[in-house]
C-alpha cells in the first residue's frame, strides 16, 4: 500500500552495535575438556561438574529434533566456543568501578541503571555476555532476606539451595538443547524468596550477547517458598552480526505451598536483516513447577526479536488448586520464525490453566502456536481456557496453530478457541476518515489485538512493548 | 525398521497377493504393481509417528491376517434389515467381493452404478484418470496395500446434468474371521449432477477382522454430493480407511461420518479445493464405550480463492474407549477469501475414558476467515438440574442430554430412515449406558 508503511518496516537495528571489549574465549569446540575448562573457570564445586558431565553424556545419545515448524542451516556445535567472559578486574565495590566502556554500552541501550534504579525501583542483575557484573539493590533485598544474585554466585554461596532445585523442573536430559545448556551453562540470575515473603519490587535481569560467534547458554532458577510471591522481569537486546547466534536457555521456577510467581519477558533480539541473514536462534526451555497447593505460576512474553524463536514456557500444575498463566505476543517479520506457545500439565487436583497467545505475521515471516494442555486421570475438575488468535499482514507469511488437547479425567473442561484476522482495508480507511494516517491506524490496531496480553505486563514492561511492536510493524502494511 | 513383527505382517500379508486376473488391464496392473513395489518399501506406521501417534495399530500386526476369499452366497433375508427404504440403488460387497445377487440396480437415471474392475474395461479412460489419484499411495501404507489388493469396487458415474433421486446405498458386509477386506469406492460427478451416495461398513456377527477402504470422490464444476458414511463395524474389529474428495469449481460436498463399531478404527478424510467457490460441509460423530479406539483425521487444503469450509465433530467416548481428533486446514499462499470454521466437541462419560484432540490451522494467506474450536467436557449440572426439576430422573437427564448431544450430527442426515436407524442406535447406547 503506501511507501510509508514500506519503509517503517524496513528501519534497521536501533541497537545493533558492537562493543569493543577483551573477552576471554574459550576455544571452540564442545568436548569433556571444554565443560571442564568452564567448570574450573568459574571455580565450581565437584557436584556441579558431575551434573554438567552427566548432561553432556546425555547430550551425545541425543539427536536435534527435527518436528519444529521452523528451518535453519544445520548448527554445528563443534564450531561455538562455549566461554566467554569479560577481561576479568579486580572485584569491583562499586559501580564506577565498571568499565566504562560498559556502562557507555548500557547508556546506549537505553539501560540508564543508577537511574533506573532509583526511579524505578528495579534491581538489575545485568547479564553482559556471560558473566554478571553488577548487581544493585542486593542489600535492600536482602534485608527481607531475598537472595537475587547472579547463578554462580549463588552456587557458592547458597550451594544447598541450588543443589536441591537445579535440574529438578528441567532435567538434564529433558530435550537436545536442555542438555546442552546444563552442560555448558556459564551463568544467570538466581533468586530465592524466603517463606511468606511478598518480594517489595520488580526484579528485573537485562540479558545481552556480546561476543561474536559465542553461543550464550543462560541458566535461570527462580525459587519461591511457602506463601512467597515475586514478579520477575527479563528483557533482551543483541548487536547486529551476520553469523547467526545460538541462544538455548534455561529457565526453571519453582513455586511451594501458595506461592506465586509471575515471569514477564520482553525478546527483541537481532532478528537478521530483510533477507534473513542473521540474526539470533533463541532455543529456550522455560518450566514452571507449581509444587505447593494454591500455588501460581504466570508467564507473560512479547517475542519480536529473533531470526527464529522456538520456545514453549510451561506450567507443571502438581499442587492441588494450584493455577498457570500463559500470555504470549508473537510478532515475526521479514524472514523470522517463531514456533511458541506452551504447556500446561494438570496433575493436582481443581487446577486451573489460562492459555492467551497472539501471533502477528508480517513479510515473509512464519510464526506458530503450538500448545499442550494435558489433564492427567488425577487432575479432578480441571480447567482449561485457550484463546489464540492470529494477525496476518500482507500475503506472503503463514500462521499455524497445533494445539494438543489431551484429556483423561472426565471431570475436567477445557476449551480451546482460535482465529484469524487481518487489518482490512477496510478499518483503515476507517481510522483515515478520522484523520489517522495508515501507520498510525496500523498500531493501534495492533495494539488493540495485543491489550490483554500487554495488560499483564509491568507497567514500564507494558509501554516498552507497545512502542517495540508499533515500530517492528512499522511500513508492513501496504 | 527394527520391528520384525510388521514385516512378517507384511510379507505374509504381500505373499498372499492373488494373481492378477488374466482379463485385467495393462494400467490397472501397472497402478497395482507400483503400490505393491510401495507397500514393500512404506513401514508399518508406530505410536512414534505424529501422524499415529494416539492410535497403536499394533494389534493389528500380531494376527496373521489373510486376505478374504469369496465366500459362499448370502440370502438376503439375512442382511436385508441393513437396507434403507428409500434407496433404489445398492451394492451389497460381501468381504470385498462384490454380490450381483444381492444389489439392486435400477437403470431409469443415465447414472452408471457397478463393480469398479467390470467396468473398469468400458470406461477406461475415464476410470484410468480418476483411480488413485486422489488417496496418494505414496507415502500411506494402508492405501498402498489397498491399491495392492485391488479387485472389486463400487464405482459411480455422474453424467453431465444427472440428478439422482433415490440414494445410492453402497453396503460392505464382513463375514470372514480373521481376514482383511480391501473395500474400494470411486465416484465421479460431472458437471451440474447431483446425488446422495450412502457408505455402509457392518458386519454380520461379532468377528475379528481388518476393513481397508479406500474411497475417492471427484466432483466438477456445479457438482453436488451429499456422502454418508456409516461405520457400524464388529466391536474386534480393526478399520482403516482413507477418503478424498477433489473439488472443482462451484461443487458442493457435504458429508456426515458416523463412526459406532470396530476396536480400533482409523479415517482419514482429505478434500481439496481444486478450483474457486467451492464448498465443503463436514460433520461427524463417533461415539464410543468398552475398549473402542475411534481416531478421526482429516485434512483440509484450501489451494484456491474463495472457498468455504465447515466441519464439527463431536465424540462421545464412554467406559475405556479413546477418542482422537485431527482436524487440519491448511490455506495455501493465494487462497484469499477462505472461509473456514471447524469445531471439535467432546463429551466424556466416564472416569477412564480419553480423547486428544488436535484442531489444527496452517494459513498463508491473509484475506481469509478462520476460526476453530475446541472442547472437552462432562454433561453440564445445571441442564441435569433443569431436567430433574422438569420431573425427569437423573439417569433419564442424563441419557437425554447425551443422546441430544449426538443427535445434532445425525439431524444432518438427509435420508430419513436411516436417520432414523442411527437415531435408535445412539439412544439404545446412551441407554445402555
Amino acid at each position: 500500500m503506501s511507501a510509508v508503511l514500506q519503509n517503517l518496516v524496513n528501519q534497521p537495528y536501533k541497537h545493533g552495535f558492537v562493543t569493543d571489549i577483551e573477552s576471554e574465549i574459550a576455544p571452540k569446540g564442545l568436548n569433556e575438556e571444554t565443560i571442564r575448562l568452564i567448570s574450573a573457570k568459574k571455580n565450581e564445586p565437584e557436584w556441579l561438574l558431575d551434573f554438567r558431565l552427566k548432561a553432556y553424556q546425555k547430550w551425545l545419545t541425543m539427536t536435534e529434533p527435527h518436528w519444529q515448524n521452523v528451518k535453519y542451516p544445520k548448527i554445528d556445535f563443534q564450531a561455538i566456543s562455549y566461554y566467554a567472559a569479560p577481561k576479568p578486574k579486580n572485584k569491583l565495590a562499586s559501580m564506577d568501578e565498571v568499565d566504562p566502556e560498559l556502562l557507555r554500552t548500557f547508556e546506549k541501550l537505553g539501560v540508564p541503571m543508577h537511574e533506573r534504579a532509583a526511579l524505578a525501583g528495579v534491581a538489575v542483575d545485568v547479564i553482559f555476555d556471560s558473566v554478571s557484573v553488577a548487581t544493585t539493590y542486593k542489600e535492600k533485598l536482602a534485608e527481607v532476606g531475598i537472595i537475587f544474585c547472579s547463578i554462580s554466585e549463588a552456587v557458592h554461596n547458597h550451594p544447598e539451595l541450588v543443589r536441591q532445585y537445579l535440574g529438578t523442573v528441567v532435567p538434564v536430559g529433558d530435550n537436545f538443547f536442555a542438555a546442552l545448556n546444563s552442560a555448558v551453562f556459564t551463568d544467570g540470575s538466581f533468586c530465592y524468596i524466603p517463606k511468606g515473603v511478598k518480594c517489595p519490587m520488580d526484579l528485573s535481569t537485562y540479558f545481552r550477547i556480546n561476543t561474536e560467534e559465542s553461543g550464550q547458554f543462560e541458566r535461570t532458577l527462580i525459587i519461591a517458598e511457602e506463601g512467597a510471591s515475586v514478579s520477575y522481569l527479563e528483557g533482551c537486546t543483541a548487536p547486529r552480526f551476520d553469523t547467526n547466534q545460538l541462544h538455548a536457555a534455561v529457565v526453571e521456577l519453582v513455586a511451594l505451598d501458595h506461592a506465586d510467581i509471575k515471569y514477564s519477558t520482553v525478546q527483541n533480539w537481532y532478528a537478521g536483516d530483510e533477507n534473513g541473514v542473521g540474526g539470533i536462534y533463541n532455543f529456550v526451555t522455560k518450566r514452571g513447577l507449581a509444587k505447593g497447593v494454591n500455588s501460581r505460576i504466570s508467564w507473560t512474553q512479547v517475542e519480536t526479536g529473533s531470526a527464529i524463536t522456538w520456545k514453549y514456557p510451561s506450567c507443571i500444575l502438581r499442587g492441588d488448586n494450584s493455577v498457570g498463566e500463559f500470555y504470549s505476543v508473537a510478532v515475526t517479520n521479514h524472514y523470522q520464525q517463531a514456533d511458541t506457545g506452551t504447556k500446561m500439565i494438570h496433575i493436582g487436583k481443581n487446577t486451573r490453566s489460562t492459555i492467551i497467545s497472539k501471533g502477528i505475521s508480517a513479510g515473509k515471516s512464519n510464526s506458530s502456536y503450538r500448545g499442550l494442555v494435558r489433564i492427567a486421570p488425577t487432575a479432578e475438575n480441571a480447567r482449561n481456557f485457550s484463546q489464540c488468535d492470529s494477525m496476518l499482514v500482507g500475503d506472503q507469511c503463514g500462521a499455524h496453530t497445533f494445539p494438543y488437547i489431551q484429556v483423561r479425567n472426565n471431570s475436567a473442561k477445557v476449551e480451546h478457541e482460535a482465529s484469524t484476522s487481518k487489518i482490512g482495508e477496510d478499518q483503515l480507511f476507517y481510522f483515515a476518515q478520522r484523520g489517522i494516517d495508515a501507520e498510525e491506524a496500523v498500531s493501534m490496531i495492533v495494539n488493540g489485538f495485543c491489550k490483554e496480553v500487554f495488560q499483564q505486563l509491568p507497567m514500564e514492561f507494558a509501554v516498552e512493548a507497545t512502542k517495540l511492536l508499533s515500530f517492528k510493524l512499522e511500513n508492513s502494511v501496504g | 525398521m527394527s520391528e520384525t513383527l510388521p514385516n512378517d505382517y507384511f510379507s505374509c500379508l504381500l505373499g498372499s497377493l492373488p494373481i492378477d486376473p488374466q482379463d485385467s488391464l495393462g494400467w490397472l496392473k501397472q497402478l497395482r504393481a507400483q503400490a505393491i513395489d510401495q507397500a514393500g518399501q512404506l513401514r508399518f506406521p508406530t505410536v512414534k509417528d505424529e501422524e499415529w501417534r494416539f492410535t497403536d495399530v499394533s494389534p493389528l500386526t500380531q494376527l496373521p491376517y489373510k486376505p478374504a476369499q469369496k465366500a459362499g452366497t448370502l440370502n438376503i433375508s439375512d442382511i436385508q434389515h441393513f437396507f434403507i427404504a428409500e434407496s433404489h440403488h445398492r451394492l451389497v460387497f460381501v468381504d470385498g467381493f462384490f454380490a450381483p445377487e444381492l444389489s439392486q440396480l435400477s437403470a431409469d437415471d443415465q447414472l452408471l452404478l457397478g463393480n469398479l474392475t467390470a467396468l473398469a474395461s468400458a470406461k477406461a479412460s475415464l476410470v484410468e484418470t480418476h483411480l488413485g489419484q486422489y488417496v496418494q499411495f505414496r507415502n500411506n501404507i494402508f492405501a498402498a496395500l489397498n491399491t495392492a489388493f485391488l479387485q472389486d469396487g463400487a464405482l459411480i458415474v455422474l453424467p453431465e446434468s444427472c440428478v439422482v433421486s433415490s440414494p445410492i446405498h453402497l453396503l460392505f458386509i464382513a463375514t470372514q474371521e480373521r481376514t482383511t477386506h480391501y473395500p474400494r469406492c470411486l465416484l465421479i460427478g460431472e458437471s451440474n449432477s447431483q446425488a446422495t451416495v450412502i457408505e455402509d461398513y457392518v458386519a454380520l456377527g461379532p468377528d475379528t477382522y481388518v476393513t481397508n477402504s479406500v474411497t475417492e470422490f471427484s466432483l466438477a464444476d456445479n457438482a453436488q454430493v451429499n456422502h454418508i458414511r456409516v461405520q457400524r463395524e464388529s466391536n474386534k474389529a480393526f478399520h482403516l480407511a482413507h477418503s478424498a474428495v477433489a473439488l472443482e469449481q462451484s461443487s458442493h460436498y457435504r458429508s456426515v461420518s458416523i463412526t459406532l463399531g470396530a476396536l480400533i478404527s482409523r479415517f482419514n478424510l482429505d478434500v481439496e479445493f481444486k478450483a474457486q467457490a467451492a464448498e465443503c460441509t463436514i460433520d461427524g460423530l463417533a461415539m464410543i464405550t468398552d475398549k473402542q479406539l475411534a481416531d478421526t483425521h482429516t485434512c483440509i487444503n484450501h489451494a484456491t480463492p474463495y472457498c468455504t469450509s465447515q466441519q464439527q465433530h463431536k465424540c462421545i467416548v464412554d467406559g475405556s474407549a479413546h477418542a482422537v481428533f485431527n482436524g487440519k486446514i491448511i490455506v495455501r499462499p493465494h487462497a484469499q477469501r477462505t472461509n473456514s470454521s471447524q469445531s471439535s466437541r467432546n463429551l466424556l462419560l466416564s472416569g477412564s475414558a480419553q480423547i486428544d484432540t488436535k484442531p489444527q490451522l496452517e494459513i498463508f494467506a491473509d484475506d481469509v476467515k478462520c476460526a476453530h474450536g475446541a472442547t472437552v467436557g462432562q454433561l453440564d449440572n445445571e441442564e441435569i438440574f433443569y431436567l430433574k426439576s422438569r420431573g425427569l430422573n437423573e439417569l433419564a437427564a442424563r441419557n437425554l442430554l447425551t443422546y441430544a448431544f449426538g443427535a445434532e450430527i445425525l439431524d444432518r442426515i438427509p435420508v430419513r430412515s436411516l436417520k432414523h436407524a442411527l437415531e435408535q442406535i445412539v439412544l439404545n447406547q446412551t441407554q445402555s449406558s
